[in-house]
């Protein structure tokens, strides 16, 4: 009793106004700002790859297998926060054995099975077919034992069969476009679903998530492609780099009128919680919402890039600003994760006052692990470009680098 | 037949048997893998009923209590903290009730408990004792002056503000700071002592308000003056106009 009350002391001297007692400490924390984070950078990253195969982007190709191998990687991590979170998770298979279809997290579990493996991992395993196959027949003893396995012991490379798997990397793009609109779409559909919590409440939720993750995701290219190509010893394709940086302007121009369309629809229905959302965004989010989310992760960037676009900026300037952007585009998505997830359990159902969240950063629902679990696609992106050289027939037809510009 | 298969790509193939593999593994699997029970009362194990009536109780709920310490519980019932359950304060006690020697309950003795509810929070209810634990004699323990088992504060309310945090607060920044609750109110002594029992009056009327609000009060000039007989008839004042802070809308 003691602790508790302890616990709960240095709360209640944050909160405003009138709550119940329930309401003092948040149930969902950190874990779960991360982990529709990283769904939604899985569904961008692969909403850009399909650009290339479906709407052949051809500025685009020298991304396409990193989004493909970005998204892989993340999709890998995306659902740790969660199991973190709910604890128990050798429990967590559970949800395939007994299929519960009243439950929308139950069916969820669905949604990114198919996304794994139906679209992801059989995109990735046709595109680099070939080159498993090669790679194969190029090592000996335990690696390609590796590779013959990964390629599923597959070793044609007649030019039909090459030919078939170009022609099923597109139609598995094709389906998998609708698959990641609803992965992610899904994750909105769980907040916008809940009818008792007008800060989620909302049909456009699930629309605003899935362009703030496409959003996210070519943002997160743009920084893994600016990187990694200097590491590569390689020059940075700049009609790729503007082409992109195109790309993300142009959808955040859209996610950011969906959240106006959002802010406006709110404003205007003015329902009995729209004075307890404006004491929200006025006081407990005000940083996170208006400084972060809405002036340093989309005005600012969208401005930096009209101005790139408006203006003839040297290419080495203009990779300064893409990556900058590209930067505040990621801390901008962040907050908004944070804002949704957060920010919704930060007022009373009573709608009469604010709670706040105190973070840890020991613990399974600390800073320390959530951090981690940020670094943890990199490793393992990291780990795939090692095994799977996504670049090797590139480096083979170019004896010599381009410019492009 | 065989010219048919020959056909498939090779991919196509080596895919079938991955799935095949992986659909005919979690059919063989599954079954093995569901929790015995499952499903035979609904989308649940059904032995998780009994895992649930096996838990063991923590609380033991006030009825115990009074079996012991009836002196406790009958000072409790008849003062303000009658409707607590004594676990409140003193914890889960179950195993308090098995073995009393062995499981002691807790006793706060800190400042950090009464606060939980008596803290000043605008949004409590007025008549509701709060007071502000910073500057309300901070370094005694509550207990020194409250007998939590019936508390009421040690000496007598000299002021409304004592037990009337909110209105008071309210009215400090509004016009009618000058004017003394009494005004208004005409309150029992004894409503100091058995405030639920005698309870204050208020105003009736419109035409107390307009005592100073009319067009022809000689009291207050600075006051905004109406003419009540044209002036919203059909509702009284506090309907419109909250008298401890008027200017709110």
């Amino acid at each position: 009793m003691e602790e508790i009350v302890q616990h709960l002391t240095p709360l209640l001297d944050q909160v405003t106004g009138y709550i119940y007692p329930n309401e003092i400490e948040l149930h969902w924390g950190l874990l779960v700002v991360i982990y529709p984070y990283l769904t939604g950078l899985v569904a961008g990253a692969f909403i850009l790859a399909s650009l290339v195969k479906v709407f052949n982007v051809k500025e685009l190709q020298p991304t396409y297998r990193l989004s493909l191998l970005t998204a892989l990687a993340f999709i890998v991590i995306a659902p740790l926060p969660l199991l973190a979170h709910l604890g128990h998770p050798e429990k967590s298979f559970e949800i395939f054995l007994t299929p519960n279809v009243n439950s929308a997290m139950a069916m969820f579990g669905f949604v990114y099975a198919w996304y794994l493996m139906a679209v992801l991992l059989l995109e990735l395993w046709f595109d680099f077919r070939q080159d498993l196959v090669t790679m194969a027949n190029e090592s000996k003893g335990f690696k390609r034992l590796f590779y013959r396995t990964i390629s599923l012991f597959s070793k044609d490379l007649s030019e039909k069969a090459i030919a078939f798997d170009h022609k099923a990397v597109r139609v598995i793009t094709i389906i998998g476009i609708p698959s990641a609109f609803l992965l992610h779409g899904y994750v909105g559909f769980l907040f916008g679903s809940i009818k008792a919590n007008p800060w989620w409440s909302s049909v456009l939720i699930p629309i605003v998530f899935l362009f703030s993750a496409i959003v996210s995701g070519v943002a997160l290219v743009i920084l893994l492609y600016m990187v990694i190509t200097p590491l590569r010893n390689k020059v940075v394709d700049m009609l790729c780099l503007d082409k992109l940086a195109s790309y993300l302007f142009y959808i955040m121009i859209v996610d950011f009128s969906l959240e106006i369309l959002d802010f406006i629809h709110r404003v205007y229905e003015s329902e009995e919680s729209i004075s307890i959302l404006a004491s929200l965004v006025q006081n407990k989010l005000f940083s996170s919402l208006v400084i972060m989310q809405v002036l340093m992760g989309m005005i600012l960037p969208l401005f930096t890039i009209a101005a790139v676009k408006t203006f003839k900026v040297p290419a080495d300037l203009r990779k300064l600003l893409y990556f900058i952007s590209a930067i505040l585009v990621q801390v901008g998505i962040f907050s908004t994760r944070w804002n949704v997830v957060i920010g919704g359990q930060l007022f009373s159902k009573s709608f009469m006052g604010l709670t706040t969240y105190k973070m840890t950063f020991f613990g399974l629902e600390g800073l320390l692990v959530s951090i981690g679990l940020l670094i943890m696609p990199f490793i393992i992106l990291w780990i795939l470009i090692k095994i799977l050289d996504p670049w090797r027939s590139e480096d083979a037809a170019l004896s010599t680098p381009t410019t492009g510009q | 037949m065989n010219n048919w298969i020959s056909k498939i790509p090779e991919q196509i193939k080596l895919l079938a048997v991955v799935v095949t593999v992986i659909i005919t593994a979690f059919l063989i699997v599954r079954p093995m893998l569901i929790p015995a029970g499952f499903g035979e009362q609904g989308h649940f194990r059904s032995g998780a009923l009994n895992d649930a009536v096996a838990v063991q109780f923590k609380y033991a709920g006030k009825a115990s209590c009074v079996e012991c310490h009836d002196d406790m519980t009958d000072m409790l019932a008849g003062g303000y903290h009658k409707k607590l359950s004594c676990e409140v304060c003193h914890g889960p006690l179950a195993g308090h009730i098995d073995d009393p020697d062995e499981n002691t309950p807790s006793f706060p003795r800190e400042r950090t408990l009464c606060p939980v509810c008596h803290e000043y929070l605008s949004s409590r209810p007025t008549g509701f004792p709060q007071i502000v634990s910073q500057s309300h004699n901070s370094l005694k323990a509550c207990i020194s002056c409250h007998e939590p088992h019936d508390p009421v504060p040690p000496d007598v309310p000299s002021q409304c503000s004592a037990c009337h945090g909110e209105i008071s607060r309210s009215k400090a920044v509004s016009h009618h700071v000058d004017i003394e609750c009494e005004f208004c109110h005409t309150t029992p002594e004894l409503h100091k002592t058995s405030p639920r029992q005698y309870r204050p009056s208020k105003p009736q009327n419109r035409e107390f308000c307009g005592q100073c609000h009319t067009k022809n009060s000689k009291h207050n000039t600075k006051a905004p003056r109406i003419d009540l007989a044209t002036h919203e008839t059909r509702y009284d004042c506090w309907q419109c106009h909250y008298p401890h802070l008027p200017e709110a809308r």
